[in-house]
């Protein structure tokens, strides 16, 4: 828990559509986003004191060449005072807002620019990226030589979670399902057209019981939000969305050093930002749960208090986390349908609570969202990340 | 298409009797003096107490699958040629966890919490893994 509840918001934010852009340089998905969350936010550029990017995947040299001031000299900000990343994998959002929150609460900055940019679509080949993901986060001192690669993380966990409940593959399939329905009506998603269990249950089995449609895919993409204090953000066009609880629980390092595959520490870090938020599940209006695969988005949709342990696959495939449903859940379609893009499937999740909250989500807003939950975690599962943000101050 | 060579564990010096074990065929694990508990894989210091006086001892071989995966399709380059193979954690009967891979049996009689004990398998010169196999009921 922290100290930032109701102090620190974000007020804007930007993204380019998840896709395939073999001929734009990767620098670019990180300008255009932070253009349009600059102009979201109704701001002068110029205002923008710390520009925080978080590391991207594809080639080692972007971040080598420290792109931080690049982004500052690519958008001529004069009055930048500070730029470094912020890199924690996939939780990088969580772990980028709680520190652009803290410099904000305790005045060392006015305006925190926090943006992602990824070219795992084009920066790297297919086997590339499959090869990439077996030593990214993975141990190379006692777990790459066995073969472990991210459909056999998903599928670990997933086996062990399905023998503990009793989840059915289909249920599984469902989670992906959900997803797409939110995804059909995101202009910003790669996958848009509608898709069946059947057809998830009929693709390739990668590792037992994980199918590649359960499988994230890689693309390229940025987004970014800007983060600011309460006060200033009254006076800003948006509505202002409040950071109101966060807490997480960092568990492993090397995935096999996880003490419980079917949990990992989203109860008492749900428990905590809850706590902080004055709030429970039950006044959360949408659920952004990282979904990388599906096991991940129902253990922490669980976890989180949504749900009893071992519901959460009936209630994805019954449709109450889609739109219209009960419990709107991961509605950009998420990893699964809008598309990886590296730490940014973390960012992305941020950015579309922000603007749920905002009300500025088009075909799939959320009518009156007021309450939302934002989950995210990094590398092998190795932290969960709760944030729960809002447009009311409870 | 020319199989990339298989990674091979990266060393940290105080990891080495691990490896060096390996290759005779033996599963040592680091055990604290002072709080007495079995810790793997192999830290500076123990991690449950920060005592520095930790000791080698040989593991009983023999432990528990926790979960495991038959990895069928979109393997890292390396492993392609192996498919289908089964990556497991197993739990030790020390209390410790570790990654491995079950062999010596169809891949489709993997279960949870089925009995398993360690059996090795050369991969160089260097280093022979520790993998685990059913235990088959005499």
């Amino acid at each position: 828990m922290s100290d930032l509840k109701g102090k620190v918001a974000i007020v804007g934010i930007g993204e380019v559509p998840t896709g395939r852009y073999p001929d734009t340089a990767a620098i670019y998905h990180a300008i255009e986003p932070a253009k349009q969350a600059i102009k979201d936010a109704g701001i002068d550029k110029d205002e923008i004191d710390f520009v925080m990017p978080t590391a991207s995947l594809f080639s080692p040299p972007f971040n080598t060449e420290l792109v931080t001031a690049r982004i500052v000299e690519e958008l001529g900000l004069k009055n930048c005072k500070k730029n470094c990343q912020i890199f924690a994998g996939g939780a990088s959002s969580s772990c980028g807002l709680q520190m652009a929150g803290s410099l904000i609460a305790t005045g060392a900055a006015n305006y925190v620019l926090y943006v992602h940019a990824e070219r795992l679509g084009t920066g790297v080949t297919a086997q590339g990226g499959i090869d990439l993901f077996s030593t990214a986060g993975i141990s190379l001192e006692w777990e790459v030589f066995y073969g472990q690669h991210y459909s056999a993380v998903a599928a670990l966990t997933t086996t062990r979670y399905q023998y503990e409940t009793g989840t059915t593959d289909e249920q599984f399939a469902s989670v992906c399902v959900s997803n797409r329905k939110w995804a059909e009506l995101n202009p910003n998603a790669f996958f848009r057209k509608p898709l069946t269990i059947e057809e998830v249950m009929a693709s390739k089995m990668l590792s037992t019981p994980l199918r590649a449609k359960m499988s994230n895919m890689l693309f390229d993409g940025g987004s970014a939000f800007i983060v600011t204090s309460a006060e200033r953000a009254e006076d800003l066009p948006n509505k202002p969305v409040y950071v109101l609880g966060e807490s997480g629980r960092v568990t492993h390092f090397v995935f096999s050093q996880e003490p419980d595959l079917t949990r990992f520490g989203w109860a008492e870090a749900a428990k905590e930002a809850f706590e902080e938020a004055d709030l429970s599940p039950k006044d959360i209006d949408v659920a952004e749960i990282y979904d990388s695969y599906p096991i991940y988005q129902v253990i922490a949709f669980e976890e989180l208090g949504f749900c009893e342990r071992g519901e959460a696959g009936e209630i994805f495939l019954r449709g109450d986390t889609w739109p219209g449903g009960r419990i709107p859940c991961t509605t950009d379609g998420g990893m699964l349908s809008k598309g990886h893009i590296g730490a940014g499937g973390g960012v992305s999740l941020m950015v579309e609570a922000a603007r749920q909250l905002m009300g500025k989500a088009g075909e799939r807003q959320v009518k009156g969202a007021r309450f939302a939950v934002e989950t995210a975690t990094g590398g092998t599962y190795m932290d969960s990340q709760v944030t729960i943000l809002g447009t009311e101050i409870p | 298409m020319d199989m990339p060579k298989k990674p091979v564990p990266i060393v940290s010096p105080w990891a080495k009797p691990f490896w060096d074990a390996a290759r005779e065929e033996k599963l040592i694990l680091q055990k604290c003096k002072d709080c007495e508990k079995h810790v793997f894989y192999p830290r500076i210091a123990c991690p449950h107490c920060f005592s520095e006086d930790v000791e080698w001892v040989e593991a009983s071989g023999k432990g528990t699958v926790y979960s495991y995966t038959v990895v069928t399709n979109n393997a890292p380059s390396a492993f392609i040629q192996d498919m289908p193979f089964v990556i497991a954690i197993v739990k030790l009967q020390e209390g410790v966890q570790m990654l491995t891979n079950i062999v010596g049996c169809d891949p489709k009689q993997v279960q949870c919490d089925m009995p398993v004990e360690v059996t090795f398998e050369r991969l160089d010169d260097e280093f022979t893994l520790p993998k685990f196999k059913p235990v088959h009921k005499e």
